[in-house]
């Protein structure tokens, strides 16, 4: 029986035919010869491997038992009669072994290309990530006092809830609603989307913290940047920031919602242009808060960082937008694949590019202004098309 | 001067695989104000055909496709604008409660909301309008995608096995709405019960390995004639 059990998991991580397995194996490779072919050589500390290792290793972990991407599958499972350890064990163990071979030896393969290391160190490493699985394993089965169908439920379920319930009670009635409906001005949908989107942040904690962490980096940044020319700080500040991709990858992960905004009418308007809002809303918040971070450490700051600000922010949501409207990510395993595909990176990248550009050339952001008006203008105009 | 059909395919085919086609030889003429049930077994191709003309199902091929006998796609902003789908299964727009789903709806039709009182509450669904769609039951959220269906009276409606996970006074009530549809519209509507198609429909249309097998107009919708045609699938 542990045998199907671990059979139906691995088939349900790797795939039908175990290809993601080679998939990732190769991929491993290339990057492992393309870092190693550069000659490129980084001094990195035993220690420091070791925490990298547990710390990266444990946190995917922790992500992937928490997300609800099979919560829902993993309940009617447990309709079977499978025996309660055996299932827990082949589902964590099948979950500890993907996210050894997908992410942490791809974090390796990226380490080992730069740093030389002795057989002892990668022993080492080796029993650091297993660590990386078993303890936070141990940690989430024991919070859930091994209670088998409240381990698979994530937290967000348990706590959401009261808080929605808690926004709806006191309202009108249905029938005060649906009349009042017909008395009172329709709101446009871009105020309902939204809506929609501050309740999908502040109901997944996952894209909470991230923000919340953007707007902590965003406040010591300046501090880390040390005495570097303030005319390169900014845009390359603003660069990093940009990297709230969990934000990006709305459709991605909720594939039911992106069959809706491809059935229903003026979608790309209605839908992305919110989207869009949503998303330079958010950017520019946690921009604006390293502004006021770098604005007291330098005395002053121009309107031109301002206006920096702002293109980032819109640059970042249109290309974000774009990106997931036209390629979302499809198959993805668990929800750890999504948060860490190259596809969420091109845009940041892109734009700490662009930093480094505006850091040398400072004149160069108004001939930004003039491509970004000509991409918003390019995407209006395939919108009406 | 007859009208044109409000949707003409010929020889369509559609695949999820290269060479392996779902549907297949399929040529349908879908008239306007007319209820069309379908039936067939598992994997005949239901849910992919309603995929297909809501514009979901990417790899597909047809001769021709007319709407109102016009060249068309049916991924054509305008035949969006027409029609509307009600999905078998549909987790869509979670953080919506139904008032707020309507009304996006509606927003994205370009439509005023009309009164669905009388929906609201013939679909016993009063209590649960200001509830997020994700803390609904699977039987409340369809209501909550049919009422939204129902109320926008789209010239096309279409339904993916509506009556599932519908309690029994929804679905004769549903029954009801789709026989009366054809004052404003056509429906076209997939199920496995026979009662469904038979009691609503005024054209039912047999399913079997991607083909319209049988096509059974308003006078020869029988019961025992479906349920044979049916019953010889089974045994091919």
């Amino acid at each position: 029986m542990k045998k199907h059990i671990y059979k139906a998991f691995a088939k349900k991580l790797f795939g039908a035919r175990y290809e993601r397995l080679g998939k990732t194996v190769f991929t491993e490779i290339i990057l492992f010869y393309s870092l190693h072919i550069t000659g490129l050589q980084v001094r990195i500390a035993p220690s420091v491997l070791y925490v990298m290792t547990t710390v990266f290793t444990a946190g995917i972990m922790w992500q992937a038992l928490s997300s609800s991407d099979h919560a829902g599958q993993l309940k009617h499972m447990l309709m079977l009669p499978f025996v309660g350890k055996e299932f827990i064990s082949g589902y964590v163990g099948m979950l500890g072994i993907y996210t050894l071979i997908t992410k942490t030896t791809m974090l390796w393969s990226a380490v080992f290309a730069v740093s030389d290391r002795n057989l002892p160190e990668l022993i080492v490493s080796v029993l650091c990530a297993l660590n990386g699985v078993f303890l936070p394993s141990l940690i989430f089965v024991l919070l859930r006092n091994m209670d088998a169908y409240r381990f698979f439920l994530p937290l967000h379920r348990v706590f959401a809830k009261p808080f929605y319930m808690g926004q709806s009670s006191g309202r009108q009635s249905p029938w005060q609603t649906v009349h009042a409906a017909r008395l009172t001005p329709q709101k446009s949908g871009c105020a309902y989307m939204w809506k929609y989107f501050f309740r999908y942040l502040t109901a997944h904690k996952n894209y909470l913290v991230n923000t919340a962490a953007m707007c902590g980096i965003a406040c010591v940044l300046p501090l880390l940047f040390g005495n570097t020319e303030p005319g390169f700080i900014l845009p390359i500040g603003l660069g990093i920031l940009s990297m709230n991709t969990p934000l990006c990858t709305l459709l991605s992960c909720d594939p039911s919602l992106n069959q809706a905004v491809r059935f229903l009418p003026g979608q790309k308007r209605l839908f992305c242009v919110s989207y869009c809002v949503f998303i330079f809303g958010v950017n520019l918040s946690v921009d604006i808060i390293f502004l006021l971070s770098l604005a007291a450490r330098l005395g002053s700051l121009g309107m031109d960082a301002f206006l920096m600000a702002v293109f980032f922010a819109l640059q970042g949501a249109v290309g974000s937008v774009w990106l997931e409207w036209s390629y979302p990510i499809k198959n993805w395993k668990i929800e750890s694949d999504l948060w860490h595909h190259p596809r969420k990176y091109i845009v940041p990248a892109a734009l700490v590019l662009i930093a480094g550009l505006l850091g040398t050339v400072p004149w160069f952001l108004y001939i930004l202004y003039g491509i970004l008006g000509i991409e918003i203008l390019a995407v209006r105009c395939s919108f009406e098309g | 001067m007859n009208r044109p059909p409000l949707l003409s395919i010929q020889n369509l085919r559609a695949w999820y695989r290269p060479g392996k086609h779902i549907l297949t030889d399929f040529s349908i003429e879908i008239n306007a104000h007319e209820a069309i049930g379908l039936i067939g077994l598992n994997g005949a191709g239901k849910t992919t055909f309603l995929n297909l003309l809501s514009g979901l199902h990417p790899h597909f091929h047809a001769d021709r496709i007319l709407v109102d006998g016009c060249e068309s796609t049916l991924r054509n902003p305008d035949f969006k604008l027409r029609r509307y789908t009600v999905f078998a299964e549909d987790h869509s727009f979670q953080y919506f409660t139904f008032w707020e789903y309507l009304s996006y709806v509606f927003a994205a039709y370009g439509q005023k909301i009309p009164d669905v009182s009388c929906l609201v509450e013939e679909f016993h669904f009063g209590e649960y309008t200001d509830m997020l769609l994700k803390d609904l039951s699977m039987g409340n959220q369809k209501k909550a995608f049919l009422i939204t269906a129902f109320a926008l009276k789209p010239e096309l409606l279409l339904l993916d096995e509506p009556v599932n996970g519908l309690d029994f006074a929804s679905t004769e009530y549903l029954y009801q709405l789709i026989a009366g549809y054809k004052e404003h519209g056509t429906v076209l509507f997939s199920s496995h019960i026979l009662e469904s198609v038979t009691l609503t429909s005024d054209r039912v249309l047999v399913l079997e390995n991607g083909k319209i097998q049988k096509n059974f107009e308003q006078e020869e919708i029988d019961t025992a004639k479906i349920r044979e045609a049916l019953h010889e699938e089974t045994h091919l």
